[in-house]
């Protein structure tokens, strides 16, 4: 009996014929305050006025209008800084994807008996997960220099971290059964496991691995921002200097870039499972 | 009988001729983005750098990290947190009846293709880009790092609202429809209860990622930790660089934790 | 009581779902309609609350002429008459008693519906109804973490809250194990005996069928070949009602 049943004790029913119910009080209303209190803590702190909203939305589409018509002229420009974008986060995502699978290993307790290797790891993985993506890109541009390799560490380092969480996950989950049975027919564990469970997780690991790529490509455009090669540069570089036409182009390419490798990624992704 | 063993292994799949093709797209992709790996150089020597920073992260300035005026990491992370909570909630609001708009098994197909569409500009525009926006609008500071956020959400949550809509137990209907409910009755008692739990999930699930994605909005001097860490770490002051990522550190799995804790009560009851 | 005459039910690709049916069904009788899959056992039922439309012939539930309703009033018509579905479709993801109250819903003024608030005389009412097919301990449980049979009877308790004349069951025991079927199917017959409601199921399992239903309607292809009472069914009968199908299909 927790301290809210004790405060609050439970409803009686009884019914016609003497039989009793006891009803533990909903928590919503307890929910609902949490939530209000939040919200009004929120909206003192961050000075959130939907006033200014209506009365200056407006200037929220004076940029995006200043975009319209894009500046075709421009793309000649865009070609290789966008090649640049998906060839590092195609590098980046299939790096931190192959060097996670050990680590996720470790990390699942039916694979790993030692506990505290398993928490180890667990914890690592949640660290580096916790880790902004545009930390982790300033850090490497600082370590190897402005340019594409440091996105590419950058997203190596969230991939690795985003398809490890899964990937023990799912090592988890698997059904034990078959390697067990390949134990019982006298294999090796190491060969019990490349036979019996990675044809398991591996479809859904291709998957996670493709569908962590086209985020990436997503989000490599933001670390640009920060030096590390990319879209992202010359996005910030037209911002500032307002050539509108121009970020309107690099948008537009972007946009089509993303809608490309997203279709062609769902339609592998879909013969996978 | 061997004649039907032999026919059935000349029916084995050939397949490797598959395989092979994708081993060598994928190798070819891989040498493909490789070609353009460079960098400036570094002014420094790079492993020292390294060290550096991982000295001074493992060495967070106290002063900061405990210091509560509004300077101090504490009031940083509470900023944050409030400009990720309320993001996420007008995101979450917003993405309702766009994601309505888009689910295919409810909207004619045109007009849920449209709205996939805008679902993924939405998305896939860089959040500086509506940082410089909403600067704008409201000025610089916290609110235009609420409403940056909470365009960003949009993207993301209401993808997932469209995929809880599609997976709508639509038997519950019948049995309401047998029962003589009205159309109102059957969205109100067969739908919302399946569509609440999903929501706030997902909803909860966003704001844990907001918080992480609050770095963004310090480069267009949009509120919450990313300014000051983004400014501590280009001047190469990595103790205070290192108090900031402490504390984000610490709230972020906590609020994983809990979230975790939330989301699986509202899956599994 | 419900009278079927000459109905005929064709769909509108020219297949015919139902042919020159005629039945009379007495207040408080428990018929079992078994037949193939596919001989129309399913639209038959439910053609009786009109969840599907008859195209010929005439259908009357109580004197009411089930074709001549819409709207509201075949909503109100819908209230007297309970269902049962295989799949139980509960909402599973709120408790029970909220899924047994929303059989009051279409009574309720809006303001009460839309936000879901019961008075105690209906919470006591839906508390009653779980207690006949006896799963009262579960009623704040939410309806996910139960198990199949518990969950086709709170589908019951559901039903009987309706406080319904007619209950019409779509193979409510199809999903369940033999031991859980029997179980829903004794609280079938006790609420078919002592509230005198009558209950049309239909039905895979002809043992089931047999041992606890009076009037057996055997159905093949669209057309009743059988109709009587549960014991005069015989080898011959059954032959009748599945093997002339399954010439049919092969």
């Amino acid at each position: 009996m927790s301290i809210y049943d004790k405060l609050f004790p439970p409803k009686n029913y009884r019914l016609s014929n003497g039989k009793e119910v006891w009803q533990k009080r909903s928590r919503a209303p307890l929910y609902v305050l949490l939530v209000l209190i939040m919200s009004v803590v929120s909206i003192k702190t961050t000075k959130f006025n939907p006033v200014t909203l209506v009365k200056r939305g407006n200037e929220f589409f004076v940029i995006l209008g200043r975009m319209i018509p894009p500046n075709p002229s421009y793309l000649g420009s865009i070609w290789n800084p966008i090649f640049d974008t998906i060839k590092m986060s195609l590098l980046g995502s299939a790096l931190g994807s192959i060097l996670c699978v050990p680590f996720a290993m470790l990390a699942s307790t039916n694979v790993c008996k030692n506990r505290v290797i398993v928490a180890a790891m667990r914890l690592m993985f949640s660290i580096v997960r916790t880790l902004p993506t545009l930390v982790s890109a300033l850090i490497a541009t600082f370590i190897f220099g402005l340019g594409t390799i440091a996105g590419t560490t950058a997203i190596a380092i969230f991939s690795f971290s985003y398809i490890g969480k899964i990937l023990y996950e799912e090592i988890e989950t698997v059904d034990m059964g078959a390697f067990e049975a390949m134990e019982a027919m006298g294999t090796t564990k190491t060969r019990a496991f490349i036979v019996a469970i990675i044809p398991q997780v591996l479809p859904s690991f291709l998957s996670n691995s493709l569908y962590n790529f086209e985020g990436n490509v997503r989000y490599a455009a933001v670390l640009g921002y920060v030096g590390a090669g990319g879209i992202g540069l010359i996005l910030n570089e037209q911002l500032g200097w307002r050539e509108y036409p121009n970020v309107g182009m690099i948008l537009v390419v972007l946009l089509i870039t993303v809608f490309v490798i997203e279709s062609i990624s769902r339609w592998a992704r879909k013969k996978l499972v | 009988m061997e004649k039907r063993i032999e026919e059935a292994y000349a029916k084995r799949p050939k397949d490797w001729i598959y395989h092979l093709t994708i081993l060598v797209v994928v190798l070819g992709l891989m040498f493909w983005s490789m070609s353009s790996m460079e960098t400036a150089g570094t002014t420094q020597n790079g492993g020292k750098m390294a060290l550096n920073i991982l000295n001074g992260i493992v060495h967070p300035e106290k002063k900061l990290l405990f210091n509560l005026t509004t300077q101090g990491v504490p009031y940083l992370l509470l900023e944050t947190i409030c400009i990720a909570f309320m993001g996420t909630v007008v995101g979450a609001i917003f993405s309702v009846p766009l994601a309505f708009l888009s689910a295919s098994n409810l909207t004619p197909k045109p007009i849920a293709f449209l709205g996939r569409i805008l679902i993924m500009v939405i998305r896939t525009v860089p959040a500086f880009v509506y940082g410089l926006m909403f600067v704008r609008v409201t000025g610089p500071g916290p609110f235009a790092g609420l409403m940056t956020m909470s365009l960003t959400s949009i993207g993301m949550v209401s993808k997932m609202y469209i995929e809880a809509i599609e997976d709508l137990d639509t038997k519950i209907l019948e049995s309401l429809d047998a029962m003589g409910c009205t159309t109102w009755e059957k969205i109100r008692f067969g739908i919302l209860p399946q569509l609440m739990p999903n929501f706030a999930s997902t909803a909860i699930y966003r704001f844990d990622i907001n918080l992480r994605d609050a770095t963004v909005l310090g480069l267009v001097g949009a509120g919450g930790y990313g300014a000051p860490l983004i400014f501590a770490m280009n001047s190469y002051r990595w103790n205070e660089a290192g108090a900031i990522l402490v504390g984000l550190v610490v709230l972020v799995l906590f609020v994983e934790w809990v979230s975790t804790k939330i989301r699986v009560k509202l899956t599994r009851g | 009581m419900i009278k079927f005459e000459n109905v005929g039910k064709k769909y509108p690709n020219g297949y015919e779902g139902l042919k020159n049916v005629n039945l009379d069904i007495e207040q408080g009788e428990f018929i079992a309609i078994i037949g193939l899959s596919g001989a129309g056992k399913s639209t038959l039922i439910r053609t009786i609350n009109r969840m599907h439309d008859i195209t010929s012939g005439d259908l009357t539930v109580d004197d009411v002429n089930v074709m001549s309703l819409s709207g509201k009033a075949l909503r109100r018509f819908r209230r007297k008459i309970g269902m049962i579905f295989q799949s139980f479709n509960l909402i599973t993801r709120t408790t029970v008693i909220k899924n047994v109250l929303t059989a009051f819903v279409p009574d309720m003024p809006w303001y009460r519906s839309t936000f879901g608030i019961y008075t105690k005389e209906e919470k006591l009412k839906a508390l009653e109804a779980l207690d006949k097919v006896g799963i009262l301990d579960k009623a704040f449980f939410r309806a996910d973490q139960l198990s199949g049979g518990q969950q086709q009877r709170v589908a019951l308790a559901r039903t009987l809250a309706q406080n319904p004349q007619i209950i019409l069951a779509d193979e409510p025991v199809a999903s369940l194990d033999p031991v859980t079927a029997k179980q829903v199917m004794d609280d079938f017959k006790r609420i078919n005996k002592t509230m005198n409601i009558t209950i049309l199921i239909n039905i895979h399992h002809v043992d089931l069928a047999l041992q606890y239903c009076t009037r057996v309607i055997g159905i093949r292809a669209g057309e009743i070949v059988y109709d009587g009472p549960a014991s005069a069914v015989n080898d011959d009968v059954l032959k009748q009602i599945y093997q002339g199908g399954q010439e049919e299909t092969a």
